[in-house]
């Protein structure tokens, strides 16, 4: 167990960079997860730690040791990849024990770890098996297993669920959870998938275009995102950003789309000199009904269910809009419905920049 | 009930046209005398040219020279193809250049190579023999293909510089295959440069290996070009193969009735050693 810090890192493929300059402390035993679109340099900054790739400029950290200039076998780490990586000409037993036999661990000692370590993961029976002769489930377990026999100080995962489908995924984020619950080592856990961030960290670093945007717990970055990019990247169904107006009045801050009045802010909020801003609201913060906030009307689009609930696309002066409900509803196209929107579910963004503004 | 067999007759019927039909009318060759400049020749023999066959020294000394020839060529053009596959497994300026000049052996014509190499084996124009002087490898800058104890490693050089490409293409195709995660995950496990050679190259081009050996083998054994283009098979049968012999004897001997005897004989010989391996193959896949 070790803690993880990256100082000022920079990555540069020829002419572009991939990681522009990042700063990040992850604390001993923490579960951090890695999150952005594809390109983002999520992906990069792990093979940095991990010492796959070399940085451009910059610092690692692993446990107050300083790495950058380690191959990845003197970093004391573990990496779980997104093919798992299993040696195909290995059987289960040998893929786990495979760092150990590197390390001139006595046979007796080497069956000892791998046999708890495999009964750990449901792995027993599968011994003698062939990566081949595994379902896609067992053998991310496997790969899970050749980095707990390790015993690192740093659990690396590089997406490590994309390859599986989506029940078997659900099932596997469980089980990673719970046997970093078990072991409590230090993780940074790579996904491209929002609602494994927001599941499995304990804090969740959103990266952009090779900057971090956000670090935080999954409900900070929920509730009290610091840019447009972190408000629509997690969460999902997404949150509606509407253009609008704001003006500042006597009770507060008074927001407009399309000319009609939407809510009203009472806190004080920093508002661009021409009255533009991006207004944003989640799915499931708007009710469909006459409520204590203010109201304002739309046109019902279309109505998608999943059962146990529905999204309804809605038309709000010429801009589309989402709402999540658990209420079952009939409703033609074109249908006016009011829609209640409380002010304090509002986050405001400068339309420029992408910026938060407070 | 003769109904299947009428859907497959084409087929067999092609077969037996292009196939079998001129394996047979070959191998009945090797049971009649036929002597081109005879014309009272071509009657059945029966087995006498395989009798003459097991008396010839010629024969006997051909089917040394064969392994010989063979193992040697095989050998080393496995291992320089291994090395420069391994070398170009990995970026460097200039790859690409390299890559391309590398494989040029194996496009030119087998003929000019050897022509080409008794150049460069003739102390009158090549240079090799004064550089093998000059650097003690020899006692006089002779021209090797007319020493009879060592002819035979002229067309060897000729057929490795020729045939390295071949095993450098295959084996670099089968090296940008594996994955580059797994080295990576062994990189991580420990591994260095060496063990994850051991453990992880060899292993992964293993199969690829069994199979371009086994082709080159059949392959080279079968191919005379280089050493009746450079010596003929001399001085005096020195470094004649038995491929090489078959064609001394229907060409110089015109005798192409014990030609083909011979050339039964190969073919057997190399039955044999094509269904060895195919049960080796067969064993080491039940095994795994």
């Amino acid at each position: 167990m070790a803690s993880i810090d990256i100082k000022n890192v920079r990555k540069d493929f020829g002419p572009v960079s991939v990681l522009k300059g990042v700063d990040l402390a992850i604390a001993s035993g923490e579960f951090a997860v890695l999150v952005g679109p594809s390109g983002c340099g999520k992906s990069t900054l792990l093979r940095l730690i991990a010492g796959l790739e070399d940085a451009s400029s910059g610092e690692i950290h692993i446990g107050g040791r300083r790495v950058d200039d380690l191959p990845p076998r003197d970093r004391d780490i573990a990496m779980v990849f997104q093919s798992y990586a299993l040696y195909p000409h290995m059987n289960v037993r040998d893929n786990m024990g495979y760092s150990l036999r590197l390390k001139r661990t006595p046979q007796a000692r080497i069956a000892e770890i791998v046999g708890r370590a495999g009964a750990k993961l449901g792995l027993e029976a599968l011994g003698e098996r062939k990566p081949r002769e595994l379902s896609g489930g067992q053998r991310q377990r496997v790969a899970m297993g050749r980095a707990i026999v390790r015993n690192p100080k740093a659990f690396l995962f590089d997406e490590p669920l994309s390859n599986l489908d989506a029940r078997m995924r659900e099932q596997m984020r469980f089980e990673i959870r719970k046997l970093h619950r078990d072991l409590g080592a230090t993780s940074v856990y790579v996904t491209h998938d929002q609602i494994e961030a927001m599941t499995m960290a304990d804090r969740i670093v959103a990266m952009n275009a090779g900057i971090i945007q956000q670090v935080g717990t999954p409900l900070e970055l929920y509730d009290d995102p610091a840019n447009v990019f972190v408000a629509g990247f997690i969460g999902s169904p997404a949150m509606n950003f509407l253009s609008g107006e704001a003006r500042r009045g006597e009770t507060g801050v008074a927001l407009s789309v399309g000319g009609k009045a939407f809510c009203t802010l009472s806190q004080a909020v920093a508002v661009p000199e021409d009255g533009r801003v991006t207004i944003g609201i989640r799915p499931e913060r708007i009710r469909i009904g006459v409520g204590a906030g203010q109201v304002v009307e739309a046109a019902a689009d279309l109505v998608e269910t999943t059962g146990a609930a529905s999204v309804v696309h809605v038309d709000l002066a010429g801009q589309a809009m989402k709402i999540f409900t658990t209420e079952r509803l009939q409703l033609t196209q074109g249908q006016r419905i009011p829609l209640a929107i409380d002010a304090k579910d509002v986050c405001l963004f400068d339309p420029a920049g992408g910026g938060r503004l407070r | 009930m003769f109904e299947p067999y009428l859907y497959s007759a084409p087929a067999l019927l092609l077969v037996a046209a292009t196939t079998l039909v001129p394996i047979v009318i070959g191998i009945s060759y090797a049971f009649r005398n036929i002597m081109l400049l005879d014309p009272t020749s071509g009657g059945f023999v029966g087995l006498d040219n395989f009798r003459e066959l097991l008396r010839d020294a010629s024969f006997w000394n051909a089917l040394k020279n064969t392994v010989v020839w063979t193992a040697s060529c095989v050998g080393f053009q496995f291992l320089f193809g291994l090395i420069l596959a391994l070398m170009l497994n990995r970026p460097f300026p200039g790859r690409a250049l390299i890559q391309a000049t590398i494989f040029l052996p194996w496009a030119i014509p087998t003929f000019l190579v050897g022509m080409n190499w008794s150049w460069l084996l003739n102390p009158a124009i090549g240079p090799l023999p004064h550089w093998a002087y000059a650097l003690g490898l020899m006692n006089a800058p002779d021209n090797i293909l007319s020493d009879p104890d060592y002819a035979l490693w002229g067309p060897i050089f000729a057929g490795i510089w020729w045939g390295t490409p071949f095993f450098a293409i295959t084996l670099l195709a089968a090296l940008q295959s594996i994955p580059r995660e797994i080295y990576e995950a062994a990189e991580i496990d420990g591994a260095g440069g060496l063990e994850r050679f051991r453990s992880i190259t060899l292993p992964f081009l293993a199969p690829t290996m069994v199979i371009t050996v086994l082709l080159r083998t059949i392959w080279v054994a079968n191919s005379p070009e280089l050493i009746v283009v450079m010596t003929k098979g001399g001085p005096a049968d020195a470094s004649q193969i038995v491929a090489s012999y078959v064609f001394t004897q229907a060409y110089q001997g015109l005798n192409f009735g014990y030609a083909s005897a011979v050339a039964t004989a190969l073919v057997l010989l190399l039955l044999i050693y094509a269904f060895l391996l195919i049960a080796i193959r067969q064993a080491m896949l039940g095994r795994r």
